[in-house]
């Protein structure tokens, strides 16, 4: 090979072409997707994150849960997601649309939060908040997340029912009540036309 | 165009190597002060996983953290740093003439590696883009593109300015790993940090860049060392010359539409995943090229550069196997998001990148040097522990991997209970990874000596001048 433009577009050449394959097609297909309208509800799918778990999801961002856990549930039928009780459906695109930051996660360390929110794990925040503050199995606490303070006047609502010295307590800072927001936020259960799941396929023998 | 593949296994030095030595030696410390960083956070991680409470009340040291400032010292720190000084150099080198603009390699390098340092601050403290391959805060990123920019004139030119217009193979890697990595930088941090795309094609930017990172811009620069050095220290000619081309530009155009293996199952259009699996399979096609030209490595008669470099090699043969086998739904089932998918980007970064990228750090040094290496058995010491390290590393990570896809999918089986299997295997991974950073330790210890014999004590150089330069041999 002798010409130097000649090899330069090549490679220019390639490297264009997956973008255009892979970013820009991808782009031409999803970026239009809109939330889903659900005319019976009244409401628009999936809903819009409250201001507190858009800055709980920038501490899961920031502290890099997604080095342990995933945010994308399988079909039913590929990998134990459902069986688990993940989800009762797969993750789509449209899940996605009002996340300003997506966090898919590539490693399963802890188990999937794409759902989080609508397991039974979620629905108190005060035994939610104090599995962030206490070693769980292989998840790290995350005590700096709370701060111990002394106790002017009452004690806190939120103080967390740890053992300190008298006179002090434990609180969670305003991160980690933005965190335990966003994964209380955490849920896909509505089903989109495209996410029903794929009924398995029974032969039409035994169905009759 | 058979120069350097004609060249007699002589260890000359050139007004070349002797022009372009500081800047280089520089890039090169920078480069092992960072893997040997990286080598610390890795252990530290890897003992985070079988130890949870380890340094788990320190934001900093975070397991997500570190995880990320690991991989950030790794690519950008240490492979970003010496891939490039092997570049540079074996550029100017067939080139014909002495490195010109070396001065902007200098500037470029302090601010890339100002810019590192500023990056793995700025993960600690939270500012991290939590992308895979991309874990750098938005505020450097176009710090690190204008740098590297910088960093790489003088290799352009001395393309640019070749005294033979045919192109020798590691011309062409070397060349493709100098352009191609600005553009899909700058268009990861266009698509992902100043004007992020919507929802999951935030994922498919981000796979598109790590596989680009990895196929078009670090393979390539191990594969130019590989492709020099093999036939130069081997003394004989590429093996089916022919096919390096095809095998080139397989890698060139194929090589970046596999980042979809990793979503497989995920929230993506099927038919990225589906792509990225045909691609994984056509890509075989290079491996087995490369495998059948740069064979003589594994005929290494005793010499310390070209074991590495089969070891290199061979790792990356391994890991373009594992690519492919991985990229069916079946397998991925499995080894999707374990352990496994980790040994995985560690066989294709720890081994294939390192190792061979080792090799042609023992052959370049004592020619910019004008030395040879202080003792010997500091690099006997770096071999075995690098061998030893990335073997148990990447073994008990891989059988880690395994026993985790298993329990996933079988969901009786608890996450503490999964922790419980997989734990021996990890920490045996850790012991690996600690034998890895002492040997790394050692060879950045022997660059150090290396560089203060020289200013301290100089001995009569004990390689002869070479007669002409490189191109005018053949």
């Amino acid at each position: 090979m002798k010409n130097s433009l000649t090899f330069f577009l090549g490679l220019f050449f390639a490297l264009v072409l997956s973008w255009a394959g892979i970013v820009f097609g991808a782009h031409a297909q999803l970026s239009r997707l809109a939330p889903y309208f659900d005319e019976n509800e009244g409401k628009a799918f999936p809903e819009r994150m409250p201001g507190i778990a858009a800055r709980g999801q920038l501490v899961y961002q920031d502290l890099g849960c997604a080095a342990c856990h995933t945010q994308q549930v399988r079909r039913p039928d590929f990998g134990s997601d459902k069986a688990r009780g993940w989800g009762e459906r797969q993750s789509v695109a449209r899940d996605y649309v009002s996340q300003s930051n997506v966090q898919l996660g590539s490693s399963r360390i802890g188990p999937d939060l794409a759902n989080f929110g609508a397991r039974p794990a979620a629905v108190d925040a005060q035994r939610l908040t104090r599995y962030l503050y206490d070693q769980h199995g292989g998840m790290p606490s995350y005590r700096f997340l709370f701060e111990t303070r002394k106790i002017t006047g009452e004690r806190s609502a939120q103080a967390l029912p740890v053992t300190v010295p008298a006179g002090r307590e434990v609180v969670p800072t305003p991160r980690a009540e933005a965190l335990v927001a966003y994964l209380q936020s955490l849920s896909n259960v509505y089903e989109y036309p495209e996410a029903r799941p794929v009924a398995p396929v029974e032969s039409k023998e035994a169905a009759k | 165009m058979t120069t350097a593949s004609s060249a007699a296994p002589s260890a000359e030095v050139t007004a070349i190597d002797a022009s372009a030595r500081c800047p280089l030696l520089l890039l090169l410390g920078a480069a092992l002060l960072w893997l040997v960083v990286s080598g610390a956070l890795a252990l530290l991680n890897l003992l985070q996983l079988s130890t949870p409470s380890l340094a788990a009340d320190c934001a900093v040291m975070t397991f997500g953290r570190t995880a990320a400032m690991q991989q950030t010292a790794f690519l950008y720190g240490w492979a970003a740093n010496a891939g490039l000084a092997v570049v540079l150099w074996l550029l100017g080198r067939l080139g014909g003439s002495p490195l010109r603009s070396l001065n902007w390699t200098v500037a470029g390098a302090l601010f890339w590696n100002l810019s590192v340092a500023l990056s793995l601050v700025g993960i600690g403290t939270g500012d991290g883009a939590s992308h895979a391959w991309l874990h750098l805060p938005a505020y450097v990123q176009p710090l690190m593109l204008v740098a590297y920019a910088a960093m790489v004139v003088p290799g352009v030119l001395a393309w640019t300015g070749r005294r033979q217009p045919m192109m020798f193979a590691a011309q062409w890697y070397a060349v493709a790993a100098l352009v191609l990595f600005p553009w899909i930088f700058s268009g990861a941090q266009l698509m992902l940090s100043f004007a992020p795309e919507r929802g999951v094609l935030q994922a498919l930017v981000a796979g598109w860049f790590g596989q680009g990172a990895w196929s078009l811009w670090l393979a390539p620069l191990a594969l130019a060392a590989a492709y020099y050095l093999v036939p130069k220290v081997g003394g004989r000619a590429i093996p089916s010359y022919d096919f390096a081309i095809l095998s080139f530009w397989t890698l060139i155009f194929v090589g970046s539409w596999t980042g979809g293996r990793h979503l497989i199952g995920g929230p993506v259009p099927a038919w990225t995943i589906t792509v990225a699996g045909v691609a994984c399979v056509l890509l075989l096609f290079h491996y087995i090229v490369v495998g059948i030209n740069l064979r003589g490595a594994f005929a290494c008669g005793g010499s310390t550069v070209l074991r590495f470099i089969a070891l290199g090699l061979g790792a990356y043969l391994l890991g373009g196997l594992g690519d492919a086998l991985t990229a069916f739904r079946g397998v991925a089932v499995v080894t999707q998001f374990t352990h496994l998918a980790t040994a995985q980007s560690q066989l294709a970064l720890t081994g294939a990148f390192s190792l061979t990228i080792f090799g042609a750090i023992y052959f370049m040094v004592p020619r910019l040097t004008g030395q040879a290496w202080p003792s010997g058995s500091l690099i006997r010491g770096h071999f075995f522990a690098a061998l030893l390290g990335t073997l148990i590393l990447i073994g008990a990570l891989a059988v880690a991997g395994w026993i985790q896809g298993q329990d996933l999918n079988n969901a009786t089986v608890s996450f503490a209970a999964i922790a419980a299997h997989t734990q021996p295997w990890l920490l045996i991974a850790a012991a690996g990874q600690a034998v890895l950073v002492v040997g790394n330790g050692l060879l950045l210890v022997h660059l150090v000596r290396a560089i203060a014999c020289r200013w301290l004590k100089p001995a009569p150089a004990i390689f002869p001048e070479a007669p002409t330069m490189e191109v005018s041999r053949s």
